[in-house]
C-alpha cells in the first residue's frame, strides 16, 4: 500500500537539513509520496524506514515477461489510465483456447486454424501469440499432457489453466523452457502452486471468487516472495469481469496500491461461450480497458482484422505517429501503365486515401514518400513534402518502375504544381481535390 | 488539473455599503455583490464580516443562508477573526457545491483555525506567517511544514490545506516577489493547493494600472502552480488572464469562445 | 485484508437528453461515472443502439441485411422493420441522397420520405443530413418542420450551418439537435457554446464527435472521447456535458476490410462477417470511450451490442 506524505514524514529525521535538495523534511516526504523524489536522496533514513518505503516507491504496475526467444512478450508496466496522459506501453496479447475436454479432431483443427491468421499491418506482425490450454479433471492428466505437447509444438507461448498442482507440475515439465504462464493459484492452493511455478521459473496466474479473495491471494503470494504474477480477472459475468479489470488497474495506477499492479487475464471465451459476435465486442472492450491476455475461442480474419487494427491504434505512442513504408502501392490491380498519385507516409492519411482509391475501382499506383509521418499540410509546412522531395523520390524510386507519366498531387499542396512541372518536365502534374472523400468522383472522371 | 479557483473578495465589511447592510441585515446589497462576482466568474465567494465581536455568530449564519439560498448553495469562504462565528456559519452551511473554506489560519496565534477546519471537515487557508512578514522562501516553507503536519496529524487531507505565501505589495517590496513565486513553486511540487490575497501586489499603484499588475502576477503565479486566489472577479483583465492561463495549463479545454465562459 | 474499493464518483453529471415520445422514448446520458463503471455509481440510462437506413433504402449486397428487410417496399416499410429489430432502441434515417455530389435529391423529395417515416414508426427517430453543409442548411429546417411533435433528434449541425439548423431544430420546433464535429475536441466544445448562445437548450443537444473505424486512426477517437468525458466529469465543464451519439455504421462499412470482396481476398472469408466485426468492435470501443448511443446497420451488430450493453449495465 502506498504511504502518505505524513506517514513518510514520521520516518524522516525532521532535521530540515536540505541535504536531499528539498527545503524541509515535510516537502521531501510529500514528494516521495507522489513519486516525484526518491527516498534514497535522504542520507539520514534508518534501514528499517528504508525497507518500509521500498515497496511504496516501486513503480505502480509491474512489468511481467512471458514466453521465451522470439515468442517473449512484455505485459503490464503501465503508468497511466488513459493513453493521452502519456502512452500505453504493453499491448494486450490474444490467445485461442483449447481444452482437454475437447476431442482430438477439434483440438487439431483449432491449433491448425489459429495459424491461418498471420499478416503484417504497418510494420507489425499480426497473429495469435498465445494458446490457452484448459485442464479438465474428468479427462485426466494424460490427455492434458498430450494437448500441452501438441500446443507447445506450435511454438506459440502457452497459458496453462490448471489448479491441480501435480498435473501442473507435469505439464510444466514439458514446456517450462518456453516460459508459459501457469494460471492456477487460488486461495485454496496458493502455497503449493507458488512452489510449482517458482520451481519452474514461470509466471503464476491468480484467480479468486471476487476481488477481495484475489487481493488476499496476491498478498499471500507476495508474502511468499513471488511478484511474478498475472491476475485472472474473469468473474461470473461480463459486468463483474469489467469491474475487476478496471478497479484493479485503477487501484494500482491512481491509488498506488502495488498489490493490484499486475497484468490481467480476461477469458472472453468463457464469458460469451459459443457467441462469436459477443466475443468480438468483449475482445474490443477489454483491449480498451484493461486486459493484458485476452482469451478467445477462435481467431479468424473477420475477428482479427478489426481487433488487431484496434490494438495497433490504441497502443501507439501519441508522440510517434504511425507511418507506412515509402514505396509504390498498386491499387485495384494497378500496373506500370496506371495513373500515379502521391501523398505522405502518415498512416492515417495513407489509409484514408488508399481506401477511397479502392472504392473508386480505378487501377492506379499510390506513391508514398518519406514525409516524417506528418499529414499533408503539416509536412508541407515543415519542408518534408516539397517539390524537391517529391521530384527526388520520383527520380530515384519511381520513374524506372512505371511508364505512366501522369502524377496526381494532393489538393492541399496545389501550390507545388508549377515547381514540379519544372523539376519533372516529362510528367503531367494534376491536382487532386482537397478532401479524400472527393477522390472517388475524381478518379472516375480521370478514368 | 482542475480549473483555477477564483474566490471573490468583494463582500467585505471594509466597504461601507456592505458594513451597513450587515448591520441592518439588509440582503439586497450583499446579494447584488455576490451576483456581480458570480456572473464575472467567481467560484467561491468570500464573506468577510470583520471582527464581529458581539453578534458574529448570528451575523455569519444570516450571511451564509442568505447567500446560499439565493445562489444555489454557492460555496463560501468564511472570513472573520471570530472563530465561534465561523463555526456557527458552518453549522448552517450547505456543502452541495463544495466544502466551506475557513479564512484563515496562520502559523502563529491563528494555528487553531486548522483545528476548527479539521473538526468541521472544511478547507482552511493556511497563511505562511506567524504574524510578521516571512523573511524568505525558507521561512515560508518552515511555516508550511508546521501547519501541514498539524493538519495532517489531525486527520485532514493535505489537499484541504490551501497555502498562502503571503502576497506583498510590489511598490516597496519588489525584492519579495520572486520569493513568493518560488514558494508557490515549492508548495506545488509537494502537491499542495495554494491561494492568497493576490491583488495586494498592486496596492498603492494608480487605479488604472492595478489590473495590469494583477493580471500579470496571476499569470506568473499560475505558471508556478497557484491553484486559487482571493481577488476581485469583476476585474475583466484579471479574469481574462486567469481564463487564458487555464487554457495554457490545460486546466480547461480550448474553444474559440473560452473568454465568454 | 480486503481490496480497498475507492469509487470515483464525480459531482458533475452528463446531461439527460430525451428523444421520442411516449413509452418508447429514450434518454441518453444522466450518469456521473465513466462508461460502464457501475461499480462507482448507478448508470441511470444504459447506452442506446440505433438502426440506420437511408433514403435510398438499405445495402442489399449484404445477405443478412437483405434477408432482414425482405418484403419491404418503401423506406417507410424499412423504417418500421428496423424499429422492430432485436436490440434496437431508435431508428436513424440518413438523407444521403441529398448530397449535391451524389444523387442531389430535392429537399421536397427528401422531406416527403421523412414524413412517411415519421408516420410509419412509433419509436424515437433520429435524422441525419447528407453531409453537405449548404444543402443541410436548407434541408434540415424542413426536416425539423416535418418532425414537429415527435421529439426527434436532428443531427448534422456543424460549425458552418448550426445557425440555420439550431434556429429551426432547437428554437422553432423544440426538437433535439445533434452537434457534429469530426474528432476535434475544441470544435466540439465551441459548437456547444455557440449553439447554447444561439438559444438552443443545453439539454436538447447531443454531440456527434465523430469516430473512425478501428484500425483507421482510432487512437484519435479514444483520446478525444476520453478528454471530453474527463472535462465533463472531472473538470465539471458544463459546455461538454452533452451526451454523445456516434454514427458507427458508415465508417465501419466503408473501410477495406468491409469492402474488399472474397474473390480478391479469399483467406479473409465472407465480406459480411468482416463488416460485422468492424461494426461491433468500433461500436464497443466507442461505448467504452464515452458514447451514450451508437448508430449501426447490421441486425447482427445491433443484437450483439445491445446484448453487451445489457450485460454491462
Amino acid at each position: 500500500m502506498a504511504l502518505t506524505g505524513i506517514q513518510i514524514f514520521k520516518m524522516t529525521p525532521k532535521k530540515n537539513c536540505k541535504e536531499c535538495g528539498s527545503p524541509t523534511c515535510m516537502a521531501f516526504s510529500m514528494k516521495v509520496a507522489q513519486g516525484a523524489a526518491d527516498i534514497s536522496a535522504c542520507p539520514h533514513m534508518s534501514e528499517e524506514a528504508l525497507a518500509t518505503l521500498a515497496d511504496a516507491t516501486a513503480p505502480p504496475m509491474k512489468t511481467i515477461k512471458i514466453g521465451a526467444g522470439d515468442a517473449e512478450y512484455t505485459l503490464g508496466g503501465e503508468t497511466v489510465l488513459y493513453r493521452h496522459e502519456k502512452t500505453f506501453v504493453s499491448r494486450p496479447r490474444y490467445a485461442v483456447a483449447i481444452c482437454s475436454c475437447m476431442d482430438d479432431a477439434t483440438i487439431d483443427a483449432k491449433l491448425e486454424g489459429l495459424k491461418k491468421v498471420d499478416y503484417e499491418r504497418i510494420g507489425e506482425r499480426m497473429y495469435v501469440e498465445l494458446i490457452y490450454v484448459n485442464y479438465s479433471a474428468e479427462d485426466g492428466q494424460d490427455k492434458y499432457l498430450d494437448i500441452v505437447k501438441k500446443a507447445a509444438a506450435t511454438g506459440r507461448t502457452l497459458v496453462l489453466e490448471c489448479t491441480d498442482e501435480a498435473v501442473a507440475k507435469a505439464a510444466l515439465d514439458i514446456c517450462k523452457d518456453s516460459k508459459p504462464v501457469l494460471n492456477g493459484a487460488t486461495a485454496a492452493n496458493a502455497e503449493a502452486m507458488n512452489a510449482v511455478a517458482t520451481e519452474a521459473g514461470v509466471v503464476l496466474g491468480v484467480s479468486g471468487a471476487d476481488l477481495n479473495e484475489i487481493y488476499d491471494t496476491i498478498a499471500k503470494l507476495e508474502g511468499l516472495g513471488n511478484k511474478n504474477l498475472v491476475v485472472d480477472v474473469t468473474g461470473a459475468d461480463v459486468k463483474t469481469t469489467f469491474a475487476n479489470a478496471v478497479q484493479l488497474r485503477r487501484a494500482a495506477i491512481k491509488d498506488g496500491d502495488r498489490t493490484c499492479g499486475y497484468p490481467s487475464i480476461v477469458k472472453v471465451a468463457k464469458l460469451a461461450k459459443d457467441d462469436k459476435y459477443l466475443q468480438e465486442a468483449l475482445a474490443a472492450l477489454f483491449t480498451m480497458k484493461y486486459g493484458s491476455i485476452i482469451v478467445l475461442q477462435d481467431m479468424d480474419y473477420d475477428q482479427a482484422l478489426p481487433l488487431y487494427g484496434l490494438r495497433q491504434n490504441v497502443f501507439t505512442d501519441p508522440q510517434k505517429p504511425m507511418t507506412v513504408e515509402p514505396g509504390i502501392y498498386p491499387i485495384n490491380g494497378g500496373d506500370e501503365n496506371s495513373l500515379c498519385l502521391t501523398t505522405v507516409d502518415f498512416a492515417l492519411t495513407y489509409f484514408v486515401v488508399s481506401g477511397e482509391l479502392e472504392r473508386s475501382g480505378v487501377p492506379c499506383n499510390l506513391l508514398i514518400s518519406d514525409a516524417g509521418g506528418m499529414s499533408v499540410l503539416t509536412a508541407w509546412a515543415a519542408g518534408k513534402l516539397s517539390s524537391g522531395t517529391i521530384a527526388k523520390f520520383i527520380e530515384e524510386q519511381v520513374k524506372d518502375k512505371v511508364s505512366c507519366r501522369k502524377l496526381v498531387i494532393p489538393g492541399k499542396v496545389a501550390v507545388l504544381k508549377g515547381d514540379l512541372e519544372a523539376k519533372l518536365p516529362d510528367w503531367e502534374i494534376i491536382v487532386a481535390p482537397n478532401e479524400a472523400t472527393q477522390l472517388v468522383k475524381f478518379m472516375k472522371e480521370m478514368a | 488539473m482542475a480549473k483555477f479557483i477564483v474566490i471573490g473578495e468583494r463582500i467585505h465589511c471594509i466597504s461601507p455599503v456592505i458594513r451597513e447592510a450587515m448591520e441592518k441585515r439588509d440582503p439586497a446589497p450583499i446579494l447584488q455583490r455576490a451576483k456581480e462576482q458570480l456572473d464575472a466568474g467567481a467560484t467561491y465567494i468570500d464573506v468577510n464580516i470583520g471582527p464581529a465581536e458581539n453578534d458574529g455568530e448570528d451575523l455569519m449564519k444570516w450571511a451564509v443562508t442568505t447567500i446560499q439560498n439565493e445562489f444555489d448553495n454557492v460555496p463560501l469562504a468564511l472570513d472573520t477573526a471570530n472563530k465561534a462565528a465561523i463555526e456557527a456559519g458552518i453549522s448552517v452551511y450547505n456543502r452541495a457545491k463544495g466544502k466551506p473554506i475557513v479564512n484563515s489560519a496562520d502559523a502563529g496565534d491563528r494555528l487553531s483555525y486548522i483545528d476548527l477546519a479539521a473538526a468541521n471537515d472544511a478547507i482552511v487557508i493556511a497563511l505562511c506567517s506567524a504574524g510578521s512578514v516571512p523573511a524568505d522562501v525558507d521561512e515560508r516553507m518552515a511555516f508550511c511544514q508546521q501547519m501541514l503536519e498539524h493538519g495532517m496529524t489531525l486527520g485532514m487531507e493535505a489537499e484541504d490545506l490551501w497555502f498562502d505565501p503571503l502576497f506583498l505589495v510590489a511598490k516597496g517590496m519588489q525584492e519579495q516577489q520572486k520569493a513568493i513565486m518560488e514558494s508557490i513553486r515549492q508548495f506545488t511540487e509537494m502537491g499542495l493547493n495554494t491561494t492568497g490575497g493576490l491583488s495586494n501586489v498592486s496596492n498603492g499603484m494608480p487605479k488604472n494600472m492595478r489590473p495590469i499588475m494583477d493580471s500579470t502576477m496571476v499569470a506568473m503565479c499560475m505558471a508556478m502552480g497557484l491553484t486559487s486566489a482571493i481577488v476581485n472577479p469583476c476585474d475583466q483583465r484579471l479574469m481574462e488572464a486567469v481564463k487564458s492561463a487555464d487554457i495554457l495549463l490545460d486546466n480547461s479545454l480550448y474553444a474559440d469562445s473560452y473568454l465568454e465562459l | 485484508m480486503p481490496f480497498n474499493q475507492k469509487p470515483q464518483k464525480f459531482s458533475a453529471k452528463i446531461n439527460t437528453v430525451t428523444i421520442g415520445t411516449g413509452d418508447k422514448a429514450i434518454s441518453l446520458g444522466g450518469e456521473s461515472v465513466l462508461p460502464f463503471y457501475t461499480f462507482d455509481g448507478d448508470i441511470e440510462n444504459a447506452p442506446k443502439v440505433g438502426v440506420e437506413i437511408t433514403d435510398n433504402g438499405i445495402d442489399d449486397s449484404l445477405p443478412g441485411i437483405k434477408a432482414f428487410y425482405d418484403g419491404c417496399a418503401s423506406v417507410a416499410d424499412m423504417a418500421k422493420k428496423a424499429s422492430q429489430m432485436e436490440g434496437a432502441d431508435f431508428v436513424v434515417l440518413t438523407l444521403v441522397g441529398g448530397d449535391p455530389n451524389g444523387d442531389n435529391k430535392s429537399v421536397e423529395d427528401l422531406v416527403a420520405i421523412v414524413k412517411e417515416v415519421v408516420a410509419a414508426v412509433d419509436c424515437p427517430l433520429v435524422v441525419k443530413g447528407c453531409s453537405n453543409v449548404e444543402k443541410d442548411a436548407a434541408l434540415l429546417p424542413k426536416v425539423a418542420e416535418a418532425c414537429q411533435g415527435t421529439n426527434a433528434l436532428i443531427m448534422s449541425a456543424k460549425e458552418e450551418n448550426y445557425k440555420a439548423v439550431g434556429a429551426s431544430v432547437g428554437l422553432a420546433y423544440d426538437l433535439n439537435m445533434g452537434a457534429e464535429s469530426a474528432v476535434d475536441i475544441n470544435l466540439a466544445k465551441q459548437l456547444n457554446v455557440i449553439s447554447t448562445q444561439l438559444g438552443v437548450k443545453a439539454d436538447r443537444i447531443a454531440m456527434d464527435v465523430g469516430t473512425a473505424a478501428v484500425g483507421y486512426g482510432y487512437e484519435y477517437v479514444v483520446s478525444a472521447m476520453d478528454r471530453i468525458r474527463g472535462a465533463a466529469l472531472s473538470q465539471d465543464d458544463a459546455t461538454l456535458q452533452m451526451p454523445i451519439i456516434t454514427p458507427v455504421a458508415n465508417d465501419s462499412w466503408n473501410v477495406k476490410e468491409a469492402v474488399a470482396s472474397e474473390e480478391d481476398f479469399p483467406e479473409w472469408g465472407p465480406r459480411e462477417e468482416r463488416g460485422i466485426g468492424m461494426e461491433i468492435m468500433t461500436a464497443a470501443s466507442d461505448l467504452v470511450s464515452g458514447s451514450n448511443a451508437v448508430i449501426l446497420r447490421h441486425p447482427q451488430s445491433v443484437a450483439t451490442i445491445a446484448k453487451m450493453v445489457k450485460e454491462l449495465v
